[in-house]
């Protein structure tokens, strides 16, 4: 006869753990209502960790011990989002929260100021930030007072939040260990004094994202290394008219996250090279990654902390990469090319260079200028593949000039050599090829020797 | 010319009734149709909507006039140059014929100068004076035969050693005649094959090149690493493991 009762008891335990599990708290969901009327600023403090995973948990922004799973002996990031045009939620907050659970054991705090960022007029969400820095402030303080340090908080922040997460570094005398940046604002912080932005001072270790610098993102270098991704501007894959709806105004925004997303999955590292121009980094002038030893030039994203100690010595490094259109972004084969001709006279063009092994085939364009190519003169090419081909079999280069009218000219090349950025493998070479315009030569690679021109 | 008188006198024609200001006719056509269906709607005002549209249609009738000289929807400047365009030059020849012929003339003169050019275009890389080339250079090194090695009774039957050298000179000689970068510079191939234990080739070639420019062909396309490498790299293409009794081993090559 005591069985039942055992059953029920368990039974209630069970239904008392569910409810419990229900009693998850969400991000503030507005609608475009919300945005038009205008919403003034309330900041609400979302706790994720490993113990609650996927189920947030509201913290006060006074009582932290009124919340047993925030453990300030870990290290705490905070997640915080940017402008809220039409009130929604951002689509990739609980990705970074999941993600950042999965690398390392923190407090994942989610600032949710969606009271306050969600505004049609931007001057107010602008004018929010400071407040909701101030809020922020307080609440580190208190975490400071608890027993947590301020070198072990790392600020995550997406456009209007990066500049916030500036703030917060800033009120707290740059002694928070880090913050992230991921294309941080640019209208109505573009060429303002520091202090009414995010900058390097910020934080004792400032690294930036740049995807749209030239309308919603910053167009400066802001942290300590500033990675500008595809140059900054335009991200491949994202619509390039307005017939493309809202995606045209937010696709390379959002792209920064994505980006930062895809690093913190280390399905393959984006190499960043330091340059003072994305022209020079596509004319392969800044392949040189010797300044930084062994672990060469540094992986954008998450991990960049594995350079830190050489980027703060070196002040400020502006970076690019190239990526490609979809996730995985990651170009992961990128080769150096170096053409050296016998023509008497110069010539201009274009080259196109495929990898060939076993079916498979990768593509590379050297289009984004014409390239001029000079007897006996080393031509550097910059090579990005759109796939990965372990073992070259064979190679395929041609050679267009673009014009029209014009008669159909000889590339005459004495060697070409092809260096793989990454592996440490053999150079490939070939020499005495001709390469008339439009006319595919494909050769099988021999491994290069060492070389006296 | 005949036309033109026509269309003056149906001007005249025309205008006469509304000049005359009298009732609706039919110089109007289109005005009228329209105004008729609206007056179905309201038949009360019938009369009034008839003289209220004769009455609009006298200013406009100037224009109205012109309308109908000729086809309905163009202005004067174009009948003019309409006209022009059909003038008879000479013959049975009109303006726009000769106009169209120019422009023809124009475009063809385009196409065949830009024809005329690319195939005229003599390219300054392949023309060049081998009584200028003088100076010689040498390259020596030697290469293994490991076919030859394996089977030796048998291919010494097949191979005297003349033969086999002078095979091998050509092979040469071929490779080196057929590179676009040095085949104007080749002059010779030498082979002297060595039986021993294995098969080895001594080579030598020899190269003339013009004496300006002598440095600068001596560092880059006369350079040792230009022609001991289109060596090595023909020697890579040949097929891999191959039994043909010519197949040189190309981690054996050597050059000095």
């Amino acid at each position: 006869s005591m069985f039942p009762w055992q059953y029920l008891a368990l039974l209630l335990l069970i239904v008392v753990q569910i409810c419990k599990a229900q009693r998850c708290d969400e991000f503030t969901d507005l609608n475009f209502g919300h945005a038009f009327i205008g919403t003034s600023i309330r900041v609400k403090l979302l706790l994720y960790t490993r113990g609650n995973g996927t189920c947030a948990t509201l913290l006060s922004h006074t009582n932290l011990s009124a919340q047993p799973l925030l453990n300030l002996s870990r290290p705490t990031t905070f997640v915080i989002h940017g402008y809220r045009p039409t009130g929604s939620s951002p689509v990739w907050v609980n990705n970074l929260t999941e993600l950042l659970l999965h690398r390392e054991d923190l407090n994942v705090i989610v600032v949710d100021w969606n009271y306050g960022a969600a505004n049609v007029n931007y001057l107010k969400a602008v004018e929010n930030t400071q407040k909701a820095a101030a809020n922020l402030t307080a609440f580190i303080k208190i975490m400071q007072e608890h027993g947590a340090s301020l070198t072990s908080i790392h600020l995550i922040g997406v456009s209007l939040g990066a500049h916030m997460s500036g703030f917060v570094g800033a009120n707290l005398n740059g002694s928070i260990g880090r913050i992230t940046g991921l294309d941080p604002a640019g209208p109505q912080f573009t060429g303002t004094r520091p202090e009414d932005r995010l900058d390097s001072t910020d934080a004792q270790f400032v690294d930036v994202l740049h995807t749209d610098m030239d309308s919603l993102g910053f167009r400066e270098p802001l942290g300590h290394i500033d990675f500008y991704a595809n140059g900054g501007a335009d991200q491949p894959g994202c619509p390039s008219t307005i017939f493309s709806g809202t995606s045209y105004f937010k696709c390379d925004h959002q792209r920064s996250v994505f980006l930062y997303l895809e690093s913190m999955r280390q399905t393959c590292p984006i190499r960043a090279f330091p340059c003072s121009s994305y022209s020079d980094f596509l004319d392969g002038k800044c392949l040189d990654c010797d300044k930084f030893g062994a672990a060469g030039c540094p992986v954008f994203g998450y991990d960049v902390t594995q350079w830190e100690r050489v980027l703060l010595k070196l002040g400020q490094t502006k970076t690019f990469f190239t990526t490609n259109s979809m996730s995985p972004f990651c170009i992961t084969s990128a080769y150096r090319v170096d053409v050296i001709i016998w023509n008497r006279d110069a010539r201009w063009g274009y080259i196109t260079v495929k990898l060939h092994d076993k079916g498979t085939e990768a593509v590379a364009t050297i289009d984004h200028k014409s390239t001029k190519f000079q007897k006996y003169t080393e031509t550097r090419l910059f090579a990005q593949f759109n796939k990965d081909v372990k073992s070259v079999d064979k190679v395929s280069i041609m050679f267009s000039t673009g014009n029209v009218f014009k008669p159909k000219y000889k590339l005459r090349v004495l060697r070409v050599r092809l260096t793989h950025l990454e592996r440490k493998d053999r150079p490939l070479c070939r020499y005495d090829i001709v390469l008339e315009e439009k006319t595919e030569v494909t050769f099988r690679p021999i491994p290069c020797e060492e070389s006296n021109f | 010319m005949d036309i033109e008188m026509n269309s003056f006198t149906h001007n005249g024609n025309d205008a006469a009734p509304h000049s005359s200001n009298g009732p609706v006719t039919a110089s109007n056509t289109a005005d009228v149709t329209c105004r008729a269906s609206e007056a179905t709607e309201t038949d009360s005002l019938l009369t009034v909507q008839v003289s209220a549209s004769n009455g609009q249609s006298i200013p406009s009738s100037p224009t109205g006039i012109q309308k109908n000289a000729h086809t309905p929807t163009e202005p004067r400047t174009i009948s003019n140059i309409r006209r022009e365009l059909n003038e008879v030059v000479f013959w049975k020849v009109k303006m726009w014929m000769v106009i169209a012929f120019i422009l023809l003339l124009i475009l063809l003169v385009i196409i065949i100068s830009v024809a005329l050019c690319s195939a005229i275009h003599r390219d300054p890389d392949e023309t060049f004076d081998p009584s200028l080339f003088k100076v010689p250079v040498y390259f020596n090194g030697s290469f293994l035969l490991p076919n030859l090695a394996l089977k030796e009774e048998q291919v010494t039957s097949n191979y005297s050693n003349q033969s086999l050298s002078a095979d091998l000179q050509n092979k040469l000689a071929d490779l080196y005649r057929y590179s676009p970068a040095l085949g104007r510079y080749f002059s010779k191939a030498e082979i002297r094959v060595l039986w021993n234990s294995s098969v080895t080739a001594d080579y030598q070639l020899k190269f003339l090149m013009p004496e300006e420019q002598q440095d600068a062909l001596r560092n880059f396309t006369l350079s040792r690493e230009m022609v001991y490498n289109v060596f090595r790299q023909f020697l890579y293409d040949q097929e891999p493991g191959s039994s043909e009794p010519l197949y040189i081993n190309p981690r054996s090559l050597k050059m000095f």
